[in-house]
């Protein structure tokens, strides 16, 4: 490929990405505008007077840090539950192959697919009889973490399959037990794939809405999800506080995002397609 | 201490792993699978929701949720919101990785820059678009009006002939960039000889295309349009970010339709029900997506 060549797709790519990515920037933009400017029309792609004000007072006047504090205990819940249960079960479902195995992965990949609303409505009813809404914050994270730990327990057996067999049986003749050869020997190996698949189990549950909604009740319990949709609405107007708090609430996610991006891009790679 | 052998060292270690997680994922999302289908066969209302046996209604539910008004609206509006969002995420999310299969330097960073639509909280996205898309002040409208396409501002949420495609937009966006790479994936593992040969036979880019790429991808192009299905009947949050459904249903689908009658109208059975047959669609689905992956699973 020429030099000339090369350059104009790069452009190509970045004008794609650019159009792309859009209404990232647009959260950003609007969030920096005051009160009548972003109302102009036509409106301006460029804050007249950007300021940073809005971000402090959103903080506030939205009680974000108690929002966000439960959106990180919801999350590392999830995450936690998903990775402890999740990570041997990709394990043993990589090193076998039998008709169970088989049967396994189906069952598995079946779950997957399970839309949240078709499961909120038994599980509501069900977490009422066994008295677990009174537990709302725990009741959402095992409810997510059922519902995330399919697509991890599928990345993560892609990264099992990577670690050579061989190196595990030698660690078997060298006197390990299994449980040893696992921990010592497979784990490590595994550990970077492990990580990225629970970064992104953690992104996704951070951002999770449905069953926060459904579930908790007391507004000193919910998640950033929650506490964003109860000022959004048909006759929403604050456009601009309503960005600032979107944009408080995904920056450090974005920004994981961009710092991980290789690793997590080849890790989907790998196993979202088997 | 035969088990306890067994567990660190034998059959035992492996079932054990295995086993606390898929009896978390039985109690947790089969059990409830089931129990739906049967609270769809029950009297389910405040009165009973705590009891563990219900009066039993038989198909009553089923002919109540098919004779509500809204039934054949909410149903085209599922089969709108899902046919023409995979479309777009599908063609455009060809289109780009067919763009980025071009070996060209910064090429695999910039594609995954697309990537952080998908991990971004779905409410947060509706939101954004939310604004983008409003009839007065939305961005959209005025980049439309300044190019020329329209003379008056659309109202992309309050039109109700509008309002089902607000959501599909805002979901054709979430959507392209897992599209996307899910087809690069499948570009990337045809062998280049392959094309070279072709070349060299005279073909020109439209039968290379034809008759290498979509052959090539044919089982990669089920799985993606299958997941894309699936993926499409799970999304919800768009909805009660962008239209709620509304204006009069005109936005709503099967999915926030269930939710609104279990969780507004408190009427369990009727939002049991909705799901049961919402979840059927979504079997017919993944059924597609298991037997494309089929062969790549055991490998």
């Amino acid at each position: 490929m020429t030099r000339s060549n090369t350059s104009l797709y790069i452009t190509i790519a970045l004008v794609l990405a650019g159009v792309y990515l859009f209404p990232l920037y647009w959260m950003y933009v609007t969030s920096l505008k005051g009160g009548s400017e972003i109302f102009a029309n036509p409106p301006t792609f460029w804050p007249r007077d950007a300021a940073f004000s809005i971000y402090p007072e959103v903080w506030a006047r939205r009680t974000m840090p108690t929002y966000l504090t439960n959106s990180l205990i919801i999350a590392s819940g999830v995450t936690a539950v998903t990775v402890l249960l999740g990570t041997g079960c990709a394990y043993v479902l990589a090193r076998y192959r039998s008709i169970w195995i088989d049967i396994g992965l189906f069952f598995i990949l079946m779950l997957q697919v399970l839309p949240a609303s078709v499961m909120i409505t038994p599980l509501f009813v069900g977490f009422n009889q066994i008295g677990l809404l009174n537990f709302p914050r725990t009741a959402v994270v095992i409810a997510t973490a059922a519902k995330a730990m399919p697509f991890f327990v599928v990345l993560v057996r892609a990264t099992f399959m990577n670690v050579p067999r061989e190196l595990e049986e030698s660690a078997l003749v060298d006197g390990n037990s299994r449980v040893g050869a696992f921990f010592f020997v497979v784990l490590p190996l595994a550990r970077n794939g492990i990580l990225v698949c629970a970064i992104l189990t953690f992104m996704t549950s951070f951002g999770e809405y449905i069953y926060s909604k459904s579930i908790i009740q007391d507004p000193l319990l919910q998640p950033a999800s929650v506490g964003l949709s109860s000022f959004l609405g048909p006759n929403s107007s604050d456009w601009n506080s309503i960005m600032a708090y979107s944009a408080i609430y995904v920056t450090p996610i974005l920004a994981v995002f961009v710092i991980l991006q290789r690793r997590i891009v080849s890790g989907l790679t790998s196993g979202a397609l088997k | 201490m035969k088990p306890l052998s067994s567990l660190r060292d034998g059959i035992g270690f492996d079932l054990a792993l295995v086993g606390a997680a898929l009896l978390f994922l039985f109690l947790l999302a089969g059990l409830p699978l089931v129990y739906n289908v049967l609270m769809s066969f029950q009297q389910v209302d405040m009165f009973t929701l705590n009891a563990l046996i219900r009066p039993f209604a038989g198909f009553q539910n089923y002919i109540d949720v098919y004779r509500q008004p809204e039934f054949w609206l909410v149903a085209k509006n599922t089969f709108i919101f899902v046919f023409f969002s995979i479309l777009g995420q599908f063609t455009l999310g060809f289109a780009l990785a067919l763009f980025f299969a071009k070996d060209f330097a910064g090429a695999r960073v910039i594609r995954g820059l697309f990537l952080v639509s998908w991990v971004m909280p779905g409410l947060v996205v509706g939101a954004i678009w939310s604004w983008i898309l409003a009839g007065d002040f939305g961005v959209l409208n005025a980049i439309l009006k300044g190019i020329g396409i329209i003379d008056s501002p659309m109202f992309w949420k309050s039109d109700p002939s509008l309002s089902i495609w607000s959501v599909v937009i805002a979901n054709i966006w979430l959507g392209l960039a897992f599209n996307m790479l899910l087809l690069s994936v499948g570009l990337a593992a045809i062998p280049r000889d392959i094309y070279e040969a072709a070349e060299l036979d005279g073909a020109n880019a439209w039968e290379r295309f034809y008759t290498i790429t979509l052959p090539m991808m044919r089982s990669t192009i089920g799985a993606v349009l299958a997941l894309g299905t699936i993926g499409t009947l799970q999304q919800f949050d768009l909805f009660p970010a962008l239209t709620e459904g509304g204006p009069a249903n005109s936005s709503n689908v099967a999915q926030f339709w269930s939710w609104q009658m279990s969780f507004k109208l408190y009427d369990f059975a009727k939002g049991a029900t909705i799901s049961v047959m919402l979840f059927v669609i979504v079997l017919f689905a993944s059924i597609i997506y298991v037997r494309s992956t089929r062969h790549e699973v055991r490998g």
